[in-house]
């Protein structure tokens, strides 16, 4: 007997639609008053960017993390569905990364003057993309499931000391950063909120994404089982 | 509502959000018809 589709998760999809709706309504319409976490002085407008390239770094963040996690699960479980859903949070969570770096790239030019300013963040979030770079290079150069599964799950698990390292630590090393030290700026209230709002509605749509990722993945696997009997 | 030049900005941001929103959906879709084939 087919599964209905379940209401309940259609309506959250839509209230999510409604979420980010009024996310980019708040954005657009928030007030910058002067001195916005100290960067609106060149272009008020363009600064508005802060709504969405924030979050969409914090949620390329909290996708790694959820990699390692369920890398964490295939190495103690050792269940290939655990395999797959890291695998698609890394490959989603890069996605928001190149995002991140490509809206940052185009806030520093107008902020900053050029696209590319060897900021410790710039660098951080560039070896970022390396480093889970690396990781679907990883799984691409092995065939064998099992040997592809456990050894990425493995690669991903450093995700747990590697992803705070470049997002949280190695930005504070240097003292020559153009970003704004966290916690040292301020930030009205109001915009503080719009990006908080961001920022859940963006993980929301990495756990929406990640989940459809997997289930395209795990199709994927069944087929080739069926094509390669003995195979999962 | 919003300050000059930025209604159309906010317009393109919402097409693009509910166009991304819409496919995400068609794929959510298409993925629970293959469950129910198998």
């Amino acid at each position: 007997m087919p599964a209905r589709r379940s209401p309940l998760a259609l309506a959250s999809r839509w209230l999510l639609w409604l979420w980010m709706a009024g996310v980019i309504v708040a954005a657009f319409r928030a007030p910058l008053a002067a001195g916005f976490a100290g960067l609106d002085a060149a272009s008020p407008q363009t600064s508005r960017i802060v709504f969405f390239h924030v979050p969409i770094a914090i949620t390329s963040f909290v996708a790694f993390m959820v990699a390692a996690v369920w890398s964490g699960i295939y190495l103690w479980r050792r269940r290939p569905n655990a395999d797959r859903a890291a695998a698609a949070a890394v490959e989603i969570g890069l996605v928001f990364c190149v995002l991140a770096i490509v809206t940052g790239a185009l806030w520093a030019e107008v902020q900053w003057g050029a696209f590319w300013n060897w900021d410790p963040r710039q660098v951080s979030i560039a070896i970022a993309i390396l480093f889970y770079g690396a990781y679907l290079n990883l799984r691409g150069a092995l065939d064998d499931e099992e040997t592809r599964a456990r050894l990425s799950a493995a690669y991903a698990v450093l995700g747990f000391v590697v992803a705070p390292f470049l997002f949280f630590i190695m930005p504070r090393l240097f003292d020559m950063s153009l970003h704004p030290t966290p916690g040292t700026s301020r930030m009205e209230p109001a915009i503080g909120m719009v990006v908080l709002a961001s920022t859940a509605g963006f993980v929301a749509l990495f756990f929406w994404m990640q989940g459809l990722r997997r289930r395209i993945l795990t199709l994927a696997a069944q087929r080739r089982a069926i094509e390669i009997p003995g195979e999962i | 509502m919003f300050d000059d030049g930025i209604l159309w900005l906010a317009a393109v941001n919402l097409i693009l959000w509910t166009g991304l929103f819409l496919y995400l959906l068609a794929i959510e879709r298409r993925l629970h018809d293959k469950d129910d084939d198998r």
